[in-house]
């Protein structure tokens, strides 16, 4: 989840009244940042920047400056205050009209202007910090939102939102020095190479242009340098933002625009025109309202919280957490404030409930119900195999089960065979973790051929799962857990395995036999299955010289392998 | 006292001295002396030996007389060798007598080496005697007359030179003697030597007596290196001794059977976790997206299901199927809230993408497999489930660790019981006495919390996190009541406890590790 940088001094302003800073520790922060689920990562005393890192990645409103400290804001005066910009606004609203044909590309745009705040260094840093993490991380890399702002006063109403021909329209886009068509700006731009893809095969692109045809911006890669390069001292700011999902266009506009109103901006909403059908209808003045009222009886949240609360606290509570509230006799009427949209469910108001009075305020209370603990029957087998291994003198290991196919399947001369078939993996990272182990040994030959001077005998043993290709299966393969051990010393023999693999069985009251089979990895005529009530549970044998040689390990090893999930599925 | 443990205790010291006793008579006393010269023991050895044994009452102290005895000393020594300064003097003047040569006391220290106070003594005895004359000019002239003195200091030299003897065995006149020429304070350059000597002497008591009985049956044992079955079976190591051993040496290695050391420490959170009440679950190394993501409300458009976040799994790609009702009542959850009373997430829901196979990222998918199976109510389940994650490998990044969690289901489940669970938890698994409740998120629950815990050792740390799964997790699934899922983050707390400093380290491959590292838990 997102981790950001803010200024102190500037979280501090915000908190504070205009012109009256609230000043803060730390300290103090951290404990107002459990609020927002935000944990201070870094502080510079000598810059005063902080970095905080925020959880909740259904709230993009507090991946900000201006969202945390309004959240806090709230918080600490009781109740918010309702923003103006929702209100019905008089007089004729400045148009952005959407041309026919978007709504197969980039469907939804929302927009307004903000006037009166001059722009800061550290307000212009945070603007294009909240517009990169939110088109990033909550617009999906800008595929399904993304942000423009622009300076205001060079741009003439009504803006239109159309679909251009890739080759037709020219203009220098930021960190550019001459006009580039909407087509060189995606095979050269460095922002056209990285966000290109989301316009893969549209014959036309977006474009956003005023009233004099001059282009504002190609949504979603880049701005106009001339109108979309925004300037510390500018007071006069046009946002906007397109997408692919009507509500989160709204929300992000809506965030962009409290967040101005925070710092002193009046905020001008602006009717988008649409030619076709949006789920907030064909006129749509933005900022926008967009939550609903919801009920919730007061006996979910005090069942939920375990404790009696009342619609007063619970009112008092959610109002000092920004929501609207109005209480009925057994339940409260709550509202989102605009620049959140998170409420899926009542226990989404719960949260904000226990948050709000703070999660001190609830008494731990032991679940009183009685229930009984036990070991899976698999767990209590392998458990008895390793204390039966231990007892044969056998050191215990642990491997990492995502391997490589040169260790569980090449080095054991596997490659071709019915042992060789494995779980891969489909987006390879590195080639030493690209499948799941299959079988056992190779686990343990790793740490011989890593071990040669550790003094001898090496008497090892491992007991975990493996991953049993199995197209029949509902996953593709079975998760099955074994026990496989190893000896290694000079004179390292197949009657030494024998008698630890007859111990072993003995002990678990198996009667075995082995029958003769044909195994590359082992010595020929040294290898056989281990057969129990005609089942075949395993391997034992003396490993072939030339899977020695490949791992590089110079000494005689001999192994067994049993498969304890198909033994313990043995009456 | 008992005979046979003060007889095993002897000393080799002991042993010397007592087998003298056994060698004479029954009640024989004996003298330092005699036992000095039959054990042949220096004599700060043996006077040692002897303290201790009567310390142990194995030895009385018959009687105790005080003797002088006369020694020669280095100087009189040398008078065996040249004659005492008496009989140098004596000769020389002899010699000068019989030649006519003049002999002053000077010539006698000039020539004769001796030190001017001997000459000046001897020359005095010697006039008194009258055996010497000093005439004019300070000449000595021999009387020829016999000097007692002289013959009685050559007697001495020679006895005391065999063995020193006690004052007693000399006539009155030669103890005068012996007290002229004996080493006195002032006067060191003396050929005797009178030392008070304390002689006392020994008898055994009566456990003494039967140490002697016992030792007498060891003293003729035949000693042996290893006591052998043959020597078991006919009793003979009854005759036998054994040789001692330097028990002090370092012993050679050997190598243990052992548990793996986080194995071992994985094994003391499964016991806890097992005598709190909570049933082991197992799940499979590969799952569905669907139980891995989409059962736990993460929508399909959720970061952390991005393609550089979780392994795929080649081939087969895809399950065939996942089980009904949970598929289409999951679908249903995501898109518009279904049953569970939620708005879902809005987005059309693709079941094709569910069913992609992945290598488990989250031991969560192990509870919601857990949940759709009808677990017990009220119940508690946990997984120590091997999880994969598509992160670069450093010292604190595994592509392939542990997840330690579980769920809690009941009636009386709320956020104030998810507390007490965690404060258990904090107790139990970490020893601590302080926590701290921090809200946090996790896309499956509802309240969600993170438990902070001031660790023994390690100070304030995160534990884990938990919370009320969302109902868009448990009713699809058919749970109608509450349910904890809860998470421990136990890395940490292993590597400490193992004394690792990089992650990969639990999973080592070197032996020589893995044989040496002893856990602390």
């Amino acid at each position: 989840m997102p981790t950001i940088s803010i200024f102190k001094s500037d979280l501090e302003s915000l908190l504070g009244a205009p012109g009256e800073p609230r000043t803060a520790s730390i300290d103090e922060l951290q404990e107002w940042l459990t609020l927002v689920k935000g944990e201070v990562k870094g502080y510079q005393a000598d810059t005063g920047e902080l970095r905080v890192e925020l959880q909740d990645s259904n709230r993009p409103d507090l991946w900000c400056c201006e969202g945390i400290a309004r959240q806090i804001r709230i918080k600490l005066g009781g109740t918010a205050k309702p923003y103006p910009f929702l209100s019905k606004q008089p007089g004729r609203l400045p148009q952005l009209i959407v041309a026919s044909g978007l709504d197969r590309v980039r469907p939804y745009v929302a927009a307004c202007a903000a006037t009166g705040y001059r722009v800061t260094e550290q307000g212009l840093t945070q603007l294009i910090q909240t517009q990169e993490k939110l088109a990033d991380i909550f617009g999906h890399k800008r595929k399904t939102v993304s942000i423009g702002i622009y300076r205001l006063q060079k741009i003439r109403f009504p803006v239109t939102y159309e679909l251009a021909n890739p080759d037709d329209m020219r203009f220098t886009p930021l960190g550019m020095e001459t006009p580039m068509t909407l087509s060189e700006i995606l095979m050269v731009h460095p922002k056209g190479l990285e966000y290109g893809s989301i316009l893969a095969g549209q014959s036309r692109l977006p474009l956003l242009r005023d009233a004099d045809h001059r282009p504002l911006s190609f949504p979603p890669i880049i701005n106009s340098r001339e109108i979309g390069e925004v300037l510390v001292g500018d007071d006069e700011l046009f946002v906007e933002v397109t997408g692919t999902d009507a509500a989160m266009v709204v929300l992000t506009l809506n965030i962009f625009a409290a967040n101005l109103a925070d710092r002193g901006a009046a905020i001008q909403p602006i009717a988008v025109r649409y030619p076709y059908e949006t789920p907030f209808g064909k006129r749509v003045v933005t900022p926008r309202d967009i939550g609903r009222p919801r009920a919730i009886h007061i006996e979910t949240i005090e069942r939920a919280l375990g404790q009696e609360l009342g619609t007063t606290v619970v009112k008092e509570a959610l109002e000092a957490y920004g929501y609207h509230v109005s209480t009925g006799k057994k339940s409260v009427t709550v509202k989102l404030p605009p620049y959140r949209q998170d409420l899926m469910h009542a226990m989404d108001v719960v949260e904000d409930v226990a948050m709000s009075l703070g999660y001190g305020a609830f008494s731990p209370e032991m679940p009183s119900q009685f229930t009984v603990g036990g070991l899976s029957r698999i767990e209590h087998l392998s458990d008895r195999a390793r204390e039966l291994m231990v007892g044969l003198g056998f050191q215990e290991i642990i491997s990492n089960i995502l391997g490589s196919p040169d260790h569980y399947r090449d080095a054991m001369r596997l490659e071709g065979t019915e042992w060789g078939t494995m779980v891969e993996v489909r987006n390879v990272m590195s080639s030493n973790f690209s499948c799941l182990r299959q079988w056992m040994i190779p686990s343990l030959l790793r740490v011989e051929a890593a071990s040669a001077r550790s003094f001898y005998p090496h008497r090892l043993f491992e007991a975990g799962e493996v991953a049993i290709f199995d197209s029949a299966h509902e996953v593709g393969s079975r998760t099955e857990t074994v026990l496989g051990a190893v000896i290694a010393h000079a004179a390292a023999h197949f009657s030494e395995i024998h008698s630890c693999l007859d111990a072993c069985l003995y002990y678990l009251g198996k009667t075995y036999g082995l029958e003769p089979i044909p195994h590359p990895s082992f010595l020929d005529g040294r290898v056989g299955t281990i057969v129990v009530s005609g089942t075949p549970i395993g391997l034992i044998g003396e490993i072939h010289p030339e899977v020695l040689e490949r791992w590089q390990i110079a000494m005689p090893v001999v192994a067994f392998e049993v498969n304890l999930s198909r033994l313990e599925q043995l009456v | 006292m008992n005979t046979t443990s003060s007889c095993d205790n002897l000393h080799p010291l002991e042993i010397a001295v007592l087998g003298v006793f056994g060698a004479h008579p029954a009640g024989a006393a004996l003298t330092t002396e005699q036992l000095a010269e039959a054990t042949k023991l220096e004599s700060s050895q043996l006077s040692m030996a002897i303290e201790w044994l009567l310390a142990k009452q194995l030895l009385v102290v018959t009687s105790e007389t005080v003797t002088s005895i006369v020694s020669l000393t280095a100087v009189g020594k040398t008078y065996v060798e040249r004659s005492s300064p008496l009989d140098r003097v004596l000769s020389a003047a002899r010699e000068a007598s019989s030649t006519g040569k003049r002999l002053t006391i000077a010539d006698l220290q000039t020539k004769e080496g001796l030190e001017p106070s001997d000459v000046s003594r001897a020359v005095g005895r010697l006039k008194k005697e009258g055996a010497l004359l000093v005439v004019q000019g300070g000449c000595l002239e021999s009387t020829g007359r016999p000097s007692p003195s002289a013959e009685a200091m050559r007697a001495l030299l020679r006895e005391l030179h065999e063995a020193p003897r006690p004052m007693e065995s000399f006539p009155e006149v030669r103890r005068a003697l012996i007290h002229d020429y004996a080493v006195k304070r002032g006067s060191a350059r003396e050929p005797f030597r009178i030392e008070e000597r304390a002689t006392r002497s020994y008898m055994l008591s009566q456990t003494g007596a039967a140490a002697v009985h016992a030792l007498a049956g060891q003293a003729k044992a035949e000693e042996v290196a290893q006591l052998s079955p043959d020597l078991l079976k006919d009793g003979s190591w009854r005759t036998k001794r054994f040789r001692k051993y330097t028990i002090s040496l370092r012993p050679p290695r050997i190598a243990a059977g052992k548990k793996h050391p986080y194995r071992e420490f994985l094994d003391a959170v499964k016991l806890k976790l097992v005598s709190m009440g909570f049933q082991e679950m197992r799940g499979s190394l590969v799952e569905t997206e669907f139980w891995n993501m989409d059962a736990l409300f993460m929508p399909q458009f959720h970061p952390a299901r991005d393609i550089h976040d979780v392994y795929f799994v080649k081939e087969p790609a895809r399950a065939s199927a996942v089980a009904e009702p949970f598929f289409s009542r999951v679908a249903a959850t995501h898109e518009h809230g279904g049953i569970t009373g939620s708005t879902g997430w809005g987005y059309r829901f693709d079941p094709e993408r569910a069913k992609r196979l992945v290598l488990r990222s989250q031991g969560t998918a192990v509870s919601a497999r857990t949940l759709a199976l009808s677990p017990s109510v009220p119940g508690k389940y946990f997984s120590i489930a091997r999880c994969f994650r598509y992160d670069q490998v450093d010292a604190t990044h595994a592509t392939d660790f542990f997840q330690v969690e579980g769920i809690v289901l009941g009636e009386d489940i709320n956020f104030r019981t998810l507390l007490g669970l965690l404060n258990l938890f904090a107790r139990e698994v970490a020893q601590a006495k302080e926590v701290k409740f921090v809200p946090a998120y996790f896309p499956f629950t509802e309240p969600s919390v993170e438990l902070h815990v001031r660790h023994p050792r390690l100070g304030w740390m995160e534990l884990g996190g938990a919370g009320l799964f969302r109902p868009e997790v448990t009713q699809p699934l058919g749970v109608t009541v509450p349910v904890i899922a809860w998470g421990l983050g136990l890395d940490r707390m292993a590597m400490v406890a193992l004394g690792v400093h990089d992650i990969r380290e639990l999973f080592t491959d070197n032996l020589d590790l893995i044989r040496t590292t002893r856990g602390a838990f």
